[in-house]
C-alpha cells in the first residue's frame, strides 16, 4: 500500500512538474496548438512518443515488457471526437488540468468537477455506451493488422514523427505575443 | 542539475519530451513487474477514482460496473494519489520558478470573450463533461492514448488521438475565428 502511494507521488509529481516547466499547461499554448499557430505541445508530444515507441518496442523484443495495444472500436472515434470538443472548450486536457490546479488557475477546478460528472454520466449509461460503441472491436496490434513485421513499421513511424517535428519546428514557439 | 532553458525560462520541448518519455517507460516496466494490466499514467483512471466517491451518497452506484472497475483496480491507489501529486508538481514548479500566477479565468479568454466568470465557468463545466465522457469512451485521454497509445502504435489510440484534434481544432476555430496573427 505504501509502495503504491510512493509510486503515485513520484510519477505524478514529475509529470505535473514537467508539464508546468515546459509550458504545456498554458491556456494560450493549448489554444495556439489547436489554432495551428504554436506547435510546442505537438513537438513535445511527438518527441515523447517517438522516444517511448523505440523504447517500448525494444523492451518488448527483449522480453522485459509486453506491449498492450488498445483495440480499435467505435468508442475510440466517437469518444475521441467528444474529448476533442471538450479540450477545445477548456484549453487543457485532464493531465494539464491537474497541473493547472496546482498553478492556481481556478477555472481548472470547475473543469475537474465537469470531468467527474462526464465519467459519472458514462457509468450510469454504461449499458448504452457498451452496446453501441465498444461491443465490437478489432485487435489494436498494428503489425498484426497490416501483416508487416514491427521492426519495419517502427522505423517508418519514427521517421514520420520526426518529419512532423521538423516541419512544426519551422514555426515560432511563443504564440502568446500574437494571440 | 541545470537544464538548458529557453529565453522565456521554459524548458525546451525536447527536454520535456524526453523526461515524460523516460517516466512513461519506467512506470510501464514497474507496472508490468507488479503485473498491473493497465497503463501507468492513466490520468483518466485518476479522474475515475474521484468519481467512485459518488457511491457513498448514491449507494446504488456501488453495483455499477464502471465504478467497480475504478474502485477495484490494483492501481486504484496510485491513480488516486496522482490527482494530488500532479497538482503538487504544477504548484512546486510554478512556485520555484516564480511564475505562480493565480487567476480566475485565462486572460486570453477575457480579452476575446469578456470578463464574465460565470460564462467561462459554464463553458468549462460543459467542456469538462465532454472531456470526461470522451476519455472513458475512448478508454484514455491525451496521456493514455497519445503519450502511451501512440508509442505502442495501438490502432485504437491512433484513431482516438487523431480525433481529439479534429474536433479540438474545429472548436478552437469557432472560439477564436479571426486569431491568426491578423488581429495582433
Amino acid at each position: 500500500m505504501i509502495l503504491k502511494i510512493i509510486i503515485g507521488i513520484i510519477v505524478g509529481f514529475i509529470f505535473g512538474y514537467t508539464l508546468q516547466r515546459t509550458g504545456i499547461t498554458k491556456y494560450p499554448r493549448v489554444m495556439g496548438m489547436l489554432l495551428l499557430k504554436d506547435f510546442k505541445i505537438l513537438k513535445f508530444m511527438l518527441t515523447a512518443v517517438t522516444f517511448s515507441m523505440i523504447g517500448f518496442y525494444t523492451l518488448d523484443s527483449m522480453g522485459i515488457i509486453e506491449l498492450n495495444p488498445k483495440p480499435l472500436d467505435w468508442g475510440k472515434l466517437v469518444g475521441g471526437l467528444i474529448f476533442g470538443a471538450g479540450m477545445g472548450l477548456l484549453g487543457y486536457c485532464p493531465g494539464t488540468m491537474l497541473s493547472r490546479i496546482g498553478e492556481g488557475k481556478k477555472d481548472a477546478w470547475v473543469g475537474l468537477f465537469g470531468t467527474v460528472l462526464g465519467i459519472l454520466f458514462f457509468a450510469v449509461n454504461v449499458k448504452f455506451f457498451k452496446t453501441h460503441f465498444t461491443s465490437k472491436s478489432i485487435s489494436g496490434d498494428i503489425s498484426e493488422a497490416l501483416g508487416i513485421n514491427q521492426w519495419i513499421i517502427v522505423p517508418i513511424a519514427a521517421i514520420l514523427f520526426i518529419a512532423i517535428i521538423y516541419l512544426a519546428n519551422k514555426k515560432v514557439d511563443d504564440f502568446k505575443h500574437n494571440f | 542539475m541545470k537544464l538548458k532553458q529557453q529565453k522565456n525560462g521554459e524548458w525546451h520541448w525536447f527536454t520535456g519530451g524526453i523526461i515524460v518519455s523516460l517516466l512513461a517507460m519506467a512506470t510501464y516496466v514497474v507496472f508490468q513487474a507488479l503485473s498491473y494490466k493497465s497503463y501507468p499514467f492513466g490520468i483518466t483512471a485518476s479522474f475515475g477514482s474521484i468519481t467512485t466517491l459518488f457511491k457513498y451518497p448514491f449507494t446504488a452506484l456501488a453495483e455499477n460496473p464502471i465504478i467497480q472497475k475504478y474502485s477495484n483496480s490494483p492501481a486504484a491507489l496510485i491513480s488516486t494519489t496522482m490527482i494530488f501529486s500532479v497538482a503538487l508538481g504544477g504548484f512546486v514548479a510554478a512556485k520555484l520558478n516564480k511564475n505562480y500566477a493565480p487567476e480566475l479565468i485565462p486572460s486570453v479568454w477575457k480579452k476575446y470573450h469578456g470578463p464574465s466568470v460565470l460564462k467561462r465557468f459554464i463553458i468549462v463545466l460543459f467542456g469538462g463533461f465532454l472531456l470526461g465522457l470522451g476519455a472513458v469512451l475512448a478508454s484514455g485521454c491525451t496521456t493514455g492514448n497519445i503519450l502511451q497509445g501512440w508509442a505502442h502504435l495501438s490502432l485504437g489510440s491512433l484513431v482516438a488521438g487523431a480525433s481529439f484534434f479534429i474536433t479540438g481544432i474545429i472548436v478552437a476555430k469557432i472560439l477564436y475565428p479571426k486569431t491568426g496573427g491578423q488581429q495582433s
